[in-house]
């Protein structure tokens, strides 16, 4: 099992990941919790600031955090530390419930 | 055409004929990525600048590098998208349909293609790169089928002809040239890739990585020609037919794609009315200015000095061009504080079906430098140390690794010795090695006794001397800040007065402060978010008042800090896009965090 201490990144990791996203999306096409269409320009932007859209909000809740989306990224970034960013920021704002 | 938030239809460009403004406080020439980042970067900062992003490209910010995932069909248009529709116009940047003609730097102005001139405050010049196309004398060049691939356009162009290739001819040696490769085969086609030197991106890879990757792209069906040369390409009616060879040899095909290359745009520098300094891009400074006053350039056309080499060179990478765009939003705004260095140079992508990372200078042979190498696990790992330095990376492999935080240990110089094994193997964890760096600090205070020596906080200093207990919850630390925990960094000096009275000045910010005081100075510290929520902790709850009683404030307030912020003279911390009407995750209180600090000083103070 995975040590879950390390699926977190730092804030400033996170920002810089979601910079060096390229968009090619093959994340979410490995992505075995979406069940709804989603793109990356949405799912980017939400992530870190701003308002949290109905279907990012359901995504982010059914991310799981298997991990299916780091082996495909071209650029090794780390899609569930991304994803869990956002489940905190959901956390936040109330919108868990 | 797309739709606005309330469902309207809005055109694509505001005021494609007739600009509705005539100037604007910020003019970006170019809507690439580092021109859009740098206008959302601007808005940011300015909430009332008006900024204006003039372009004649006829389709919104995409990001491009996934151009190539559209080509095998796995990407629709509509997914290239960088930023969701409406993000500009949710921004309040003018986006005017126009072509710049020249710049009249001394009137500051630019100067449409239809004759109008636009004022601006601030020029950022972004307009981009262009392929290098096949040498002019080159015969056969312009038949139908031989492309290159860069925009939209192209990737389009290439879609609509795939059903009658079968073979095609891919003429150059990089990245790019590969990814093509890859894509053709995906349709079934047979491709001949023809290489102009021996080995495959003779900058990033050594023989031994060359021949690697080549030797896949081989298995996978190409052909493959190192040392070879299109001398003339030969068509029929219009159209290639195929391509002749240096070594005399006739390879048939419907298509050629030439991935020569790109050369960043500078016709704009040329037609400006003082000098532009430009050779191979526009030449400008580590912040991003040229050398005219309030002229900055980003992205592909901005050549920045090479530390190593002293030349100036673009950087044309997606990752360059946004952080360009970032400082470039920060520099026009004047917030100085929130640039953050480029650091090395740093280039991950897929080259067959094998994963490159280049971090920091792997090819590079500096004086008192080594190289490891390592050819396990059905990969190859190149690492260039100095001392106890990583100062270059390269890995080659089915997986790639935590390519950031490789970045991030050359950047911050982090001592390798400990970790040269896994990082030689390719199984290196680096966030377990950047987070059990910072848990040997926190461990080190805990067992020491030296966190129970110092008297602990009483909330009431937080409370009672921060007028402004709501937003001094965020982390308002500058950028630097993220860095903190590692001992070696300075920290105290770089630590922003946040009390709402008079900007202490920074000699008076005591190292050694009483911890009891330390409190309300410091009331934010950013290594909260450093702290998994995983580790046992769990958040509390937002405080009363705040997150769950202002629905209205609560999401939408993600990035820009208030105005009340920016006149404190606060630092603003461009990380922090949390939430500021809600709670950080209070797991220490001010004073420890500051304990903390001050014990990290002590130690790098001891060495």
């Amino acid at each position: 099992m995975r040590n879950p201490v390390l699926l977190h990144k730092t804030a400033s990791q996170v920002q810089q990941e979601l910079e060096a996203c390229i968009g090619c999306n093959e994340c979410l096409l490995a992505c075995p919790a979406l069940d709804e269409p989603l793109t990356i320009d949405v799912l980017n932007r939400e992530t870190f600031g701003g308002p949290i859209s109905a279907p990012v909000a359901r995504f982010a809740r059914s991310c799981y955090q298997c991990g299916a989306c780091v082996p495909p990224c071209p650029v090794g970034l780390h899609r569930d530390a991304m994803m869990m960013w956002l489940k905190i920021r959901l956390y936040r704002s109330g919108e868990e419930d | 055409m797309r739709q606005d938030h309330a469902g309207h239809r809005a055109p694509l460009f505001k005021g494609a004929e007739q600009p509705s403004i005539d100037r604007a406080d910020i003019v970006i020439v170019g809507n690439g990525i580092a021109g859009l980042t740098a206008a959302i970067q601007a808005r940011s900062f300015e909430p009332d600048a008006r900024i204006a992003i003039i372009s004649d490209q006829n389709h919104p910010t995409i990001n491009t590098p996934a151009l190539k995932q559209f080509a095998v069909g796995k990407l629709t248009r509509e997914q290239l998208l960088a930023y969701p529709p409406g993000t500009e116009r949710q921004e309040r940047i003018h986006l005017i349909h126009a072509r710049v003609e020249k710049i009249n730097a001394q009137s500051k102005s630019v100067i449409l293609a239809n004759g109008s001139a636009f004022g601006y405050g601030a020029l950022l010049v972004a307009t981009g790169s262009t392929p290098t196309a096949l040498p002019s004398q080159l015969p056969g060049r312009d038949f139908d089928g031989v492309l290159t691939l860069h925009r939209l356009q192209d990737y389009l162009d290439l879609r609509r002809r795939l059903s009658e290739v079968e073979e095609a001819v891919v003429i150059g040696g990089g990245a790019h040239a590969c990814e093509t490769v890859m894509g053709l085969l995906h349709w079934g086609i047979h491709v001949h890739w023809l290489i102009r030197s021996a080995v495959l991106l003779p900058r990033m890879l050594d023989e031994t990585a060359s021949e690697m990757v080549l030797e896949r792209i081989r298995q996978a069906g190409v052909t493959v020609y190192t040392s070879t040369e299109v001398i003339g390409i030969v068509g029929r009616v219009g159209s290639v037919i195929g391509v002749v060879t240096n070594h005399q040899q006739f390879i048939p095909c419907q298509l050629v794609v030439a991935c020569t290359g790109t050369k960043p745009v500078t016709t704009l520098a040329k037609h400006c009315d003082l000098p532009l300094k430009h050779e191979n891009g526009i030449l400008v400074d580590d912040h991003l200015r040229s050398s005219v006053r309030d002229i900055y350039v980003a992205g592909d056309v901005a050549a920045l000095k090479n530390p190593l080499t002293g030349q100036y060179e673009p950087r044309a990478q997606w990752y360059a061009a946004v952080e360009q765009g970032r400082m470039a939003g920060a520099m026009i705004t004047g917030h100085r504080e929130a640039v953050r260095p480029f650091g090395v140079p740093w280039h991950a992508t897929h080259l067959g079906d094998l994963s490159m990372l280049y971090v920091g200078n792997p090819l590079q042979s500096p004086s008192g430098a080594y190289v490891l190498t390592d050819t396990s696990r059905g990969g190859y790992r190149r690492l260039l140390l100095q001392g106890e330095r990583l100062i270059g990376y390269l890995s080659l492999g089915p997986m790639q690794p935590d390519s950031l935080a490789i970045k991030r240990i050359i950047d911050e110089e982090l001592p390798v010795r400990d970790i040269l094994k896994g990082l030689l193997k390719g199984e290196f964890d680096a966030r377990q090695y950047l987070t059990r760096r910072r848990t040997y600090t926190a461990q080190d205070l805990v067992t020491s006794g030296r966190l129970a020596s110092v008297k602990p906080p009483t909330v009431q200093t937080a409370a009672q001397t921060t007028p402004e207990p709501a937003p001094a919850t965020r982390s308002l630390a500058p950028a630097a800040e993220a860095a903190q925990l590692e001992p070696r960094l300075p920290t105290t000096e770089q630590l922003p007065p946040l009390s709402t009275g008079p900007v202490l000045a920074p000699q008076r910010a005591p190292v050694a402060a009483p911890a009891g005081n330390a409190g309300p100075r410091y009331p934010i510290v950013h290594e909260e978010e450093e702290i998994s929520p995983f580790t046992g902790t769990l958040p509390a709850l937002p405080e009363q008042g705040q997150g769950r009683g202002q629905p209205g404030t609560r999401l939408n307030s993600g990035s820009l800090p208030s105005r009340p912020e920016q006149e404190r003279g606060g630092r603003r911390n461009l990380w922090a896009y949390s939430d500021p009407a809600l709670p950080a995750f209070p797991r220490q209180s001010p004073a420890q965090r500051q304990q903390v600090r001050a014990y990290n000083e002590q130690r790098e103070g001891g060495r």
